[in-house]
Protein backbone atom coordinates (compact mmCIF):
# COMPACT_ATOMS: atom_id res chain seq x y z
CA UNK A 1 0.00 0.00 0.00
CA UNK A 2 2.69 2.23 1.18
CA UNK A 3 4.36 1.39 -2.41
CA UNK A 4 1.82 2.47 -4.34
CA UNK A 5 1.26 5.73 -2.45
CA UNK A 6 4.55 6.48 -3.29
CA UNK A 7 3.86 6.00 -7.05
CA UNK A 8 1.10 8.38 -6.75
CA UNK A 9 2.67 10.71 -5.07
CA UNK A 10 5.66 10.80 -7.55
CA UNK A 11 2.99 11.01 -10.69
CA UNK A 12 1.57 14.26 -8.64
CA UNK A 13 5.27 15.64 -8.20
CA UNK A 14 5.64 15.28 -12.14
CA UNK A 15 2.61 17.54 -13.01
CA UNK A 16 4.18 20.58 -11.34
CA UNK A 17 7.30 20.54 -13.89
CA UNK A 18 6.84 24.28 -15.14
CA UNK A 19 5.58 24.76 -18.75
CA UNK A 20 9.06 25.87 -19.83
CA UNK A 21 11.04 22.67 -19.12
CA UNK A 22 8.91 20.74 -21.14
CA UNK A 23 9.19 19.35 -24.86
CA UNK A 24 6.41 20.82 -27.19
CA UNK A 25 5.02 18.56 -29.91
CA UNK A 26 4.10 20.62 -32.31
CA UNK A 27 1.05 20.02 -35.43
CA UNK A 28 2.98 19.71 -38.35
CA UNK A 29 3.04 22.31 -41.12
CA UNK A 30 4.18 22.47 -44.52
CA UNK A 31 4.06 26.17 -44.89
CA UNK A 32 7.56 26.74 -46.31
CA UNK A 33 9.02 30.21 -45.18
CA UNK A 34 7.62 33.30 -46.95
CA UNK A 35 8.97 33.84 -50.39
CA UNK A 36 8.72 37.91 -51.35
CA UNK A 37 9.19 39.03 -54.11
CA UNK A 38 8.93 42.82 -55.26
CA UNK A 39 7.08 43.80 -58.05
CA UNK A 40 7.50 47.55 -59.30
CA UNK A 41 4.65 48.68 -61.31
CA UNK A 42 3.49 51.79 -63.39
CA UNK A 43 1.16 54.03 -61.79
CA UNK A 44 -1.02 56.63 -62.90
CA UNK A 45 -4.51 58.02 -61.99
CA UNK A 46 -6.57 60.33 -64.51
CA UNK A 47 -8.44 61.60 -61.88
CA UNK A 48 -5.07 63.21 -60.83
CA UNK A 49 -4.11 64.41 -63.84
CA UNK A 50 -1.07 66.90 -62.68
CA UNK A 51 0.46 64.15 -61.17
CA UNK A 52 3.33 62.60 -62.41
CA UNK A 53 3.08 58.93 -63.49
CA UNK A 54 5.27 56.91 -60.75
CA UNK A 55 6.51 53.46 -60.01
CA UNK A 56 4.68 51.61 -57.02
CA UNK A 57 6.65 48.74 -55.66
CA UNK A 58 4.47 46.17 -54.16
CA UNK A 59 6.45 42.64 -51.65
CA UNK A 60 4.29 39.62 -52.01
CA UNK A 61 4.74 36.31 -50.95
CA UNK A 62 4.77 33.65 -53.96
CA UNK A 63 4.13 31.05 -51.92
CA UNK A 64 0.56 32.57 -51.59
CA UNK A 65 0.81 33.49 -54.84
CA UNK A 66 0.02 31.61 -58.45
CA UNK A 67 2.92 30.90 -61.12
CA UNK A 68 1.95 33.54 -63.36
CA UNK A 69 2.48 37.50 -63.11
CA UNK A 70 -1.69 38.31 -63.95
CA UNK A 71 -2.09 36.23 -60.63
CA UNK A 72 0.07 38.06 -59.00
CA UNK A 73 -1.66 41.15 -60.13
CA UNK A 74 -4.83 40.06 -59.20
CA UNK A 75 -3.68 38.96 -55.85
CA UNK A 76 -2.08 42.67 -55.05
CA UNK A 77 -5.73 44.41 -56.45
CA UNK A 78 -7.43 41.68 -54.26
CA UNK A 79 -5.36 41.97 -50.89
CA UNK A 80 -3.18 44.84 -50.82
CA UNK A 81 -3.98 47.52 -53.14
CA UNK A 82 -7.29 47.64 -54.62
CA UNK A 83 -7.00 50.82 -56.88
CA UNK A 84 -4.67 49.43 -59.08
CA UNK A 85 -5.98 49.21 -62.23
CA UNK A 86 -5.43 46.44 -65.24
CA UNK A 87 -7.53 44.66 -67.99
CA UNK A 88 -7.44 40.63 -67.68
CA UNK A 89 -10.51 38.58 -68.73
CA UNK A 90 -9.45 34.90 -69.70
CA UNK A 91 -6.45 34.16 -67.97
CA UNK A 92 -5.23 31.78 -70.07
CA UNK A 93 -3.51 33.76 -73.27
CA UNK A 94 -6.92 33.78 -75.77
CA UNK A 95 -8.47 37.34 -74.99
CA UNK A 96 -5.61 39.26 -75.21
CA UNK A 97 -6.70 41.71 -72.46
CA UNK A 98 -3.86 41.69 -70.08
CA UNK A 99 -0.89 42.70 -72.61
CA UNK A 100 1.47 45.04 -71.19
CA UNK A 101 5.54 45.46 -70.92
CA UNK A 102 6.71 42.77 -68.45
CA UNK A 103 10.67 43.28 -67.38
CA UNK A 104 10.87 44.97 -71.01
CA UNK A 105 9.21 42.64 -72.79
CA UNK A 106 5.56 43.11 -74.22
CA UNK A 107 3.71 40.01 -73.23
CA UNK A 108 0.80 38.84 -72.02
CA UNK A 109 0.56 38.74 -67.99
CA UNK A 110 -1.35 35.53 -67.81
CA UNK A 111 1.54 33.42 -70.10
CA UNK A 112 3.99 35.14 -68.35
CA UNK A 113 5.43 33.48 -65.34
CA UNK A 114 7.28 35.22 -62.17
CA UNK A 115 10.65 34.36 -62.24
CA UNK A 116 11.34 32.25 -58.83
CA UNK A 117 14.27 34.03 -57.56
CA UNK A 118 13.24 36.56 -55.15
CA UNK A 119 16.67 38.84 -55.85
CA UNK A 120 15.16 39.42 -59.26
CA UNK A 121 12.36 42.56 -58.82
CA UNK A 122 10.14 42.75 -61.47
CA UNK A 123 9.14 46.07 -63.59
CA UNK A 124 5.86 46.40 -65.21
CA UNK A 125 4.40 49.14 -67.24
CA UNK A 126 1.74 49.75 -69.81
CA UNK A 127 2.29 48.93 -73.59
CA UNK A 128 5.13 50.92 -74.28
CA UNK A 129 4.12 54.41 -76.53
CA UNK A 130 0.50 54.34 -75.75
CA UNK A 131 -2.12 56.65 -74.50
CA UNK A 132 -2.61 55.31 -70.78
CA UNK A 133 -5.88 56.05 -69.57
CA UNK A 134 -5.17 54.14 -66.20
CA UNK A 135 -2.08 52.58 -64.55
CA UNK A 136 -1.55 49.43 -66.85
CA UNK A 137 -4.44 50.29 -69.01
CA UNK A 138 -4.00 51.48 -72.88
CA UNK A 139 -5.52 52.98 -75.12
CA UNK A 140 -6.17 51.23 -78.00
CA UNK A 141 -8.80 53.53 -79.91
CA UNK A 142 -6.50 54.17 -82.59
CA UNK A 143 -4.84 50.27 -82.99
CA UNK A 144 -9.10 49.32 -83.23
CA UNK A 145 -10.06 52.07 -86.10
CA UNK A 146 -6.71 50.63 -87.81
CA UNK A 147 -8.07 47.04 -87.76
CA UNK A 148 -11.77 48.30 -88.94
CA UNK A 149 -9.89 50.26 -92.03
CA UNK A 150 -8.75 46.79 -93.46
CA UNK A 151 -11.96 45.66 -93.32
CA UNK A 152 -11.20 41.88 -91.65
CA UNK A 153 -14.36 40.04 -92.97
CA UNK A 154 -14.56 37.96 -96.15
CA UNK A 155 -15.92 39.71 -99.05
CA UNK A 156 -17.29 38.13 -102.28
CA UNK A 157 -19.40 38.41 -104.77
CA UNK A 158 -19.95 35.26 -106.32
CA UNK A 159 -21.92 32.70 -104.68
CA UNK A 160 -21.46 29.43 -103.21
CA UNK A 161 -21.55 26.73 -106.42
CA UNK A 162 -22.99 24.39 -103.95
CA UNK A 163 -25.60 26.77 -102.66
CA UNK A 164 -24.46 25.81 -98.78
CA UNK A 165 -20.85 26.57 -97.64
CA UNK A 166 -17.13 28.50 -99.30
CA UNK A 167 -15.11 25.28 -99.64
CA UNK A 168 -11.39 25.30 -99.04
CA UNK A 169 -8.67 22.57 -100.12
CA UNK A 170 -6.84 21.21 -97.22
CA UNK A 171 -3.69 23.08 -99.00
CA UNK A 172 -5.90 26.67 -98.71
CA UNK A 173 -6.36 26.49 -95.41
CA UNK A 174 -3.27 25.16 -94.67
CA UNK A 175 -2.26 28.61 -95.55
CA UNK A 176 -4.11 30.45 -92.82
CA UNK A 177 -2.22 28.72 -90.35
CA UNK A 178 -0.23 30.82 -88.63
CA UNK A 179 -2.54 33.91 -89.40
CA UNK A 180 -6.27 33.38 -87.94
CA UNK A 181 -4.51 32.47 -83.96
CA UNK A 182 -3.87 36.36 -83.51
CA UNK A 183 -5.74 37.19 -81.01
CA UNK A 184 -4.53 41.30 -81.65
CA UNK A 185 -3.31 42.21 -77.90
CA UNK A 186 -1.34 44.90 -79.31
CA UNK A 187 1.97 43.40 -78.29
CA UNK A 188 3.54 43.56 -81.50
CA UNK A 189 2.45 46.98 -82.82
CA UNK A 190 3.25 48.30 -79.50
CA UNK A 191 7.03 46.65 -79.43
CA UNK A 192 7.36 48.05 -83.10
CA UNK A 193 9.64 51.34 -83.38
CA UNK A 194 8.31 52.28 -86.87
CA UNK A 195 5.17 52.45 -85.20
CA UNK A 196 5.78 54.49 -82.43
CA UNK A 197 7.21 57.01 -85.16
CA UNK A 198 4.57 56.91 -87.20
CA UNK A 199 1.61 55.45 -85.75
CA UNK A 200 -1.24 57.37 -87.15
CA UNK A 201 -0.09 56.15 -90.93
CA UNK A 202 1.78 52.97 -90.31
CA UNK A 203 -0.66 50.00 -89.78
CA UNK A 204 1.66 47.71 -87.30
CA UNK A 205 2.47 44.32 -87.55
CA UNK A 206 -0.76 43.40 -85.76
CA UNK A 207 -3.09 45.20 -88.48
CA UNK A 208 -0.47 43.80 -91.39
CA UNK A 209 -0.90 40.35 -90.54
CA UNK A 210 -4.56 40.53 -90.51
CA UNK A 211 -4.44 42.34 -93.22
CA UNK A 212 -2.68 39.37 -94.77
CA UNK A 213 -5.15 36.64 -93.27
CA UNK A 214 -7.51 38.01 -95.82
CA UNK A 215 -4.60 38.60 -98.68
CA UNK A 216 -4.33 34.89 -97.78
CA UNK A 217 -7.56 33.34 -97.80
CA UNK A 218 -9.00 31.23 -100.63
CA UNK A 219 -12.37 32.46 -100.51
CA UNK A 220 -11.98 36.38 -100.55
CA UNK A 221 -12.30 38.01 -103.88
CA UNK A 222 -11.30 41.63 -103.11
CA UNK A 223 -7.63 41.02 -102.80
CA UNK A 224 -7.09 43.77 -105.42
CA UNK A 225 -8.95 46.25 -103.66
CA UNK A 226 -7.02 45.14 -100.45
CA UNK A 227 -4.26 45.15 -102.09
CA UNK A 228 -4.50 49.14 -103.67
CA UNK A 229 -5.10 50.39 -99.83
CA UNK A 230 -2.37 49.13 -98.76
CA UNK A 231 0.16 50.01 -101.54
CA UNK A 232 1.48 53.75 -100.66
CA UNK A 233 4.53 54.65 -98.48
CA UNK A 234 3.00 54.44 -95.11
CA UNK A 235 0.78 51.44 -94.64
CA UNK A 236 3.03 49.07 -95.04
CA UNK A 237 6.71 50.04 -95.94
CA UNK A 238 6.58 51.78 -93.19
CA UNK A 239 7.96 48.25 -91.57
CA UNK A 240 12.06 48.04 -91.71
CA UNK A 241 11.91 44.55 -90.57
CA UNK A 242 13.30 45.07 -86.99
CA UNK A 243 11.72 42.10 -86.19
CA UNK A 244 10.62 43.27 -82.86
CA UNK A 245 7.03 41.76 -83.77
CA UNK A 246 7.95 38.04 -84.34
CA UNK A 247 10.16 37.84 -81.04
CA UNK A 248 7.23 39.11 -78.72
CA UNK A 249 4.17 38.03 -79.89
CA UNK A 250 3.13 35.56 -76.77
CA UNK A 251 1.16 33.65 -79.26
CA UNK A 252 4.69 32.75 -80.93
CA UNK A 253 3.33 33.86 -84.45
CA UNK A 254 4.98 35.95 -87.04
CA UNK A 255 3.84 38.73 -88.21
CA UNK A 256 7.49 40.01 -89.56
CA UNK A 257 6.79 37.21 -92.19
CA UNK A 258 3.29 38.16 -93.23
CA UNK A 259 4.72 41.89 -93.90
CA UNK A 260 7.00 40.41 -96.20
CA UNK A 261 4.17 38.22 -97.97
CA UNK A 262 2.25 41.51 -98.50
CA UNK A 263 5.41 43.53 -99.59
CA UNK A 264 6.24 40.81 -102.03
CA UNK A 265 2.85 40.69 -103.32
CA UNK A 266 2.67 44.68 -103.54
CA UNK A 267 6.11 44.60 -105.57
CA UNK A 268 6.69 41.88 -107.66
CA UNK A 269 2.68 41.13 -109.01
CA UNK B 1 12.44 60.12 -81.25
CA UNK B 2 14.41 60.70 -78.32
CA UNK B 3 11.50 58.83 -75.63
CA UNK B 4 12.93 55.66 -77.63
CA UNK B 5 16.49 55.92 -75.70
CA UNK B 6 16.29 53.24 -72.94
CA UNK B 7 15.19 55.19 -69.67
CA UNK B 8 17.71 53.47 -68.05
CA UNK B 9 20.78 54.81 -70.19
CA UNK B 10 19.43 58.32 -69.63
CA UNK B 11 19.01 57.00 -65.72
CA UNK B 12 22.49 56.24 -66.21
CA UNK B 13 23.73 59.44 -67.76
CA UNK B 14 22.01 61.46 -65.09
CA UNK B 15 23.51 59.72 -62.37
CA UNK B 16 26.13 61.46 -61.87
CA UNK B 17 25.44 64.84 -61.95
CA UNK B 18 22.21 64.66 -59.89
CA UNK B 19 23.86 62.76 -56.85
CA UNK B 20 23.86 65.55 -54.89
CA UNK B 21 19.74 66.10 -55.55
CA UNK B 22 18.87 62.61 -54.67
CA UNK B 23 20.91 62.65 -51.11
CA UNK B 24 18.58 65.88 -50.65
CA UNK B 25 15.20 64.27 -51.20
CA UNK B 26 16.56 61.35 -49.11
CA UNK B 27 16.11 63.83 -46.27
CA UNK B 28 12.30 65.02 -47.08
CA UNK B 29 9.96 63.53 -45.06
CA UNK B 30 8.30 60.76 -46.87
CA UNK B 31 6.55 58.44 -45.40
CA UNK B 32 7.58 54.53 -47.08
CA UNK B 33 11.28 54.22 -47.18
CA UNK B 34 12.02 52.91 -50.45
CA UNK B 35 13.79 49.46 -49.44
CA UNK B 36 16.38 50.15 -52.03
CA UNK B 37 18.00 53.21 -51.83
CA UNK B 38 21.27 52.38 -54.33
CA UNK B 39 18.37 52.34 -56.74
CA UNK B 40 17.13 55.60 -55.82
CA UNK B 41 18.85 57.96 -58.71
CA UNK B 42 18.15 55.83 -61.44
CA UNK B 43 14.44 56.34 -60.46
CA UNK B 44 14.34 59.23 -59.05
CA UNK B 45 15.89 61.29 -61.72
CA UNK B 46 13.02 64.19 -62.13
CA UNK B 47 11.39 63.92 -58.70
CA UNK B 48 9.60 67.57 -57.78
CA UNK B 49 10.83 68.49 -54.25
CA UNK B 50 7.69 67.51 -52.59
CA UNK B 51 7.84 63.62 -53.07
CA UNK B 52 4.83 61.88 -54.45
CA UNK B 53 4.92 59.07 -51.95
CA UNK B 54 4.37 61.83 -49.30
CA UNK B 55 1.57 63.18 -50.82
CA UNK B 56 -0.37 60.01 -51.23
CA UNK B 57 -2.22 58.22 -48.17
CA UNK B 58 -2.71 55.09 -49.48
CA UNK B 59 0.73 54.42 -51.18
CA UNK B 60 3.60 54.89 -49.42
CA UNK B 61 6.23 52.97 -51.42
CA UNK B 62 6.25 55.49 -54.53
CA UNK B 63 8.88 56.93 -56.06
CA UNK B 64 9.14 59.46 -58.84
CA UNK B 65 9.24 58.05 -62.34
CA UNK B 66 10.24 59.65 -65.42
CA UNK B 67 10.74 58.10 -68.37
CA UNK B 68 11.63 60.75 -71.05
CA UNK B 69 14.23 63.53 -70.60
CA UNK B 70 13.55 66.88 -69.68
CA UNK B 71 13.26 68.58 -73.50
CA UNK B 72 12.40 65.70 -75.74
CA UNK B 73 13.03 66.16 -79.86
CA UNK B 74 9.55 66.17 -80.43
CA UNK B 75 7.34 65.49 -77.26
CA UNK B 76 4.02 63.27 -77.79
CA UNK B 77 0.96 65.78 -78.31
CA UNK B 78 -2.54 65.15 -76.55
CA UNK B 79 -4.19 62.21 -78.55
CA UNK B 80 -6.25 63.42 -80.84
CA UNK B 81 -8.72 60.72 -82.67
CA UNK B 82 -10.19 61.37 -86.13
CA UNK B 83 -13.78 61.07 -86.76
CA UNK B 84 -15.64 58.50 -83.83
CA UNK B 85 -14.31 55.79 -81.95
CA UNK B 86 -16.45 53.51 -84.35
CA UNK B 87 -15.06 54.89 -87.69
CA UNK B 88 -12.48 53.17 -89.56
CA UNK B 89 -9.20 54.89 -90.27
CA UNK B 90 -8.43 56.87 -93.44
CA UNK B 91 -6.51 55.07 -95.66
CA UNK B 92 -3.56 56.21 -97.24
CA UNK B 93 -3.67 58.45 -100.37
CA UNK B 94 -1.26 56.05 -103.08
CA UNK B 95 0.89 57.72 -105.05
CA UNK B 96 2.79 56.27 -108.71
CA UNK B 97 5.73 56.57 -107.16
CA UNK B 98 5.42 55.16 -103.86
CA UNK B 99 4.91 51.84 -101.90
CA UNK B 100 5.32 48.31 -104.42
CA UNK B 101 7.60 50.03 -107.22
CA UNK B 102 9.47 52.16 -104.95
CA UNK B 103 9.98 49.05 -102.35
CA UNK B 104 10.86 46.84 -106.00
CA UNK B 105 13.34 49.39 -107.11
CA UNK B 106 14.88 50.05 -103.97
CA UNK B 107 15.67 46.60 -103.68
CA UNK B 108 17.10 46.25 -107.46
CA UNK B 109 19.58 49.22 -106.28
CA UNK B 110 20.83 47.30 -103.57
CA UNK B 111 21.07 44.44 -105.10
CA UNK B 112 22.81 46.28 -108.55
CA UNK B 113 25.35 47.79 -105.74
CA UNK B 114 26.82 44.69 -105.33
CA UNK B 115 28.48 43.06 -108.38
CA UNK B 116 29.38 47.11 -109.50
CA UNK B 117 31.67 47.03 -106.23
CA UNK B 118 33.42 44.11 -106.46
CA UNK B 119 33.72 44.54 -110.22
CA UNK B 120 36.13 46.67 -110.83
CA UNK B 121 38.51 44.74 -108.31
CA UNK B 122 37.42 40.95 -109.67
CA UNK B 123 38.41 42.14 -113.13
CA UNK B 124 41.46 44.34 -112.02
CA UNK B 125 40.54 46.90 -114.44
CA UNK B 126 39.10 50.45 -114.06
CA UNK B 127 36.55 50.78 -116.88
CA UNK B 128 35.06 54.26 -116.65
CA UNK B 129 31.65 52.94 -117.94
CA UNK B 130 31.15 50.53 -114.38
CA UNK B 131 32.99 53.72 -112.46
CA UNK B 132 29.98 55.75 -113.61
CA UNK B 133 27.40 53.39 -112.84
CA UNK B 134 28.68 52.42 -109.84
CA UNK B 135 29.06 56.24 -109.02
CA UNK B 136 25.04 57.15 -110.22
CA UNK B 137 24.01 53.17 -108.04
CA UNK B 138 25.39 54.63 -104.86
CA UNK B 139 23.85 58.47 -105.36
CA UNK B 140 20.38 56.98 -105.74
CA UNK B 141 20.87 54.10 -103.14
CA UNK B 142 21.86 57.19 -100.49
CA UNK B 143 19.11 59.33 -101.79
CA UNK B 144 16.56 56.40 -101.15
CA UNK B 145 18.17 55.98 -97.62
CA UNK B 146 18.33 59.40 -96.14
CA UNK B 147 14.61 59.43 -97.97
CA UNK B 148 13.28 57.06 -95.70
CA UNK B 149 14.66 58.43 -92.88
CA UNK B 150 12.69 61.79 -93.19
CA UNK B 151 9.51 59.89 -93.98
CA UNK B 152 10.00 57.94 -90.68
CA UNK B 153 11.33 60.59 -88.39
CA UNK B 154 9.72 64.03 -89.35
CA UNK B 155 5.82 62.93 -89.90
CA UNK B 156 4.36 65.35 -92.66
CA UNK B 157 1.27 65.87 -90.15
CA UNK B 158 3.30 66.77 -86.93
CA UNK B 159 6.17 69.21 -88.44
CA UNK B 160 5.32 70.19 -92.34
CA UNK B 161 7.86 73.18 -92.79
CA UNK B 162 11.31 70.83 -90.86
CA UNK B 163 9.68 67.91 -93.60
CA UNK B 164 9.51 70.09 -96.32
CA UNK B 165 13.27 71.65 -95.51
CA UNK B 166 14.75 68.42 -94.87
CA UNK B 167 13.45 67.18 -98.28
CA UNK B 168 14.49 70.03 -100.30
CA UNK B 169 17.79 69.82 -98.27
CA UNK B 170 18.48 65.96 -99.39
CA UNK B 171 17.78 66.91 -102.82
CA UNK B 172 20.23 70.14 -102.82
CA UNK B 173 22.46 67.46 -100.97
CA UNK B 174 21.93 64.60 -103.95
CA UNK B 175 22.46 67.02 -106.54
CA UNK B 176 25.91 68.34 -105.34
CA UNK B 177 27.43 65.25 -104.52
CA UNK B 178 25.83 64.13 -107.92
CA UNK B 179 28.05 67.12 -109.95
CA UNK B 180 31.38 66.42 -107.14
CA UNK B 181 31.30 62.83 -108.63
CA UNK B 182 30.78 64.12 -111.88
CA UNK B 183 33.61 66.38 -111.70
CA UNK B 184 35.28 63.60 -109.57
CA UNK B 185 34.94 61.33 -112.38
CA UNK B 186 35.56 63.61 -115.60
CA UNK B 187 38.63 65.52 -114.22
CA UNK B 188 40.57 63.01 -111.98
CA UNK B 189 41.10 59.58 -111.79
CA UNK B 190 37.85 58.46 -110.61
CA UNK B 191 36.29 56.59 -107.80
CA UNK B 192 37.22 53.10 -107.96
CA UNK B 193 40.81 54.41 -108.73
CA UNK B 194 40.52 56.71 -105.65
CA UNK B 195 39.73 54.23 -103.28
CA UNK B 196 42.34 51.95 -104.94
CA UNK B 197 44.73 54.04 -104.22
CA UNK B 198 44.38 55.23 -100.76
CA UNK B 199 44.16 50.69 -99.73
CA UNK B 200 47.70 50.91 -101.36
CA UNK B 201 48.87 53.86 -99.97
Amino acid sequence: MIWTRGVASAAAEQSFVPASKTSTVKEPTDEPAAKMKKFHIYRWNPDAPTEKPRMQTYSIDLNKTGPMVLDALIRIKNEIDPTLTFRRSCREGICGSCAMNIDGINTLACLCRIPTKTTQEMRIYPLPHTYVVKDLVPDLTLFYKQYKSIQPYLQRDTPAPDGREYRQSKAERRKLDGLYECILCACCSTSCPSYWWNTELYLGPAILLQSYRWLADSRDERKQQRKDALNNSMSVFRCHTILNCSRTCPKGLNPALAIAEIKKSLAFA
Amino acid sequence: MASIIRPSLLAQLRAAPLSRRVFSTRSLPTIGSCSNPSRRPAIRSHGEPASLAARSSILPHSVGFHATPARPILPPLPQRIQGTTNEAQPIVEHSATEGGYHWAFERIIAVTLVPLTVAPFAAGSMHPVIDAALCATIIIHSHIGFDAMITDYLPKKRVPKTRKLFEWGLRAGTLVVAVGLYEFETNDVGLTEAISRIWHA
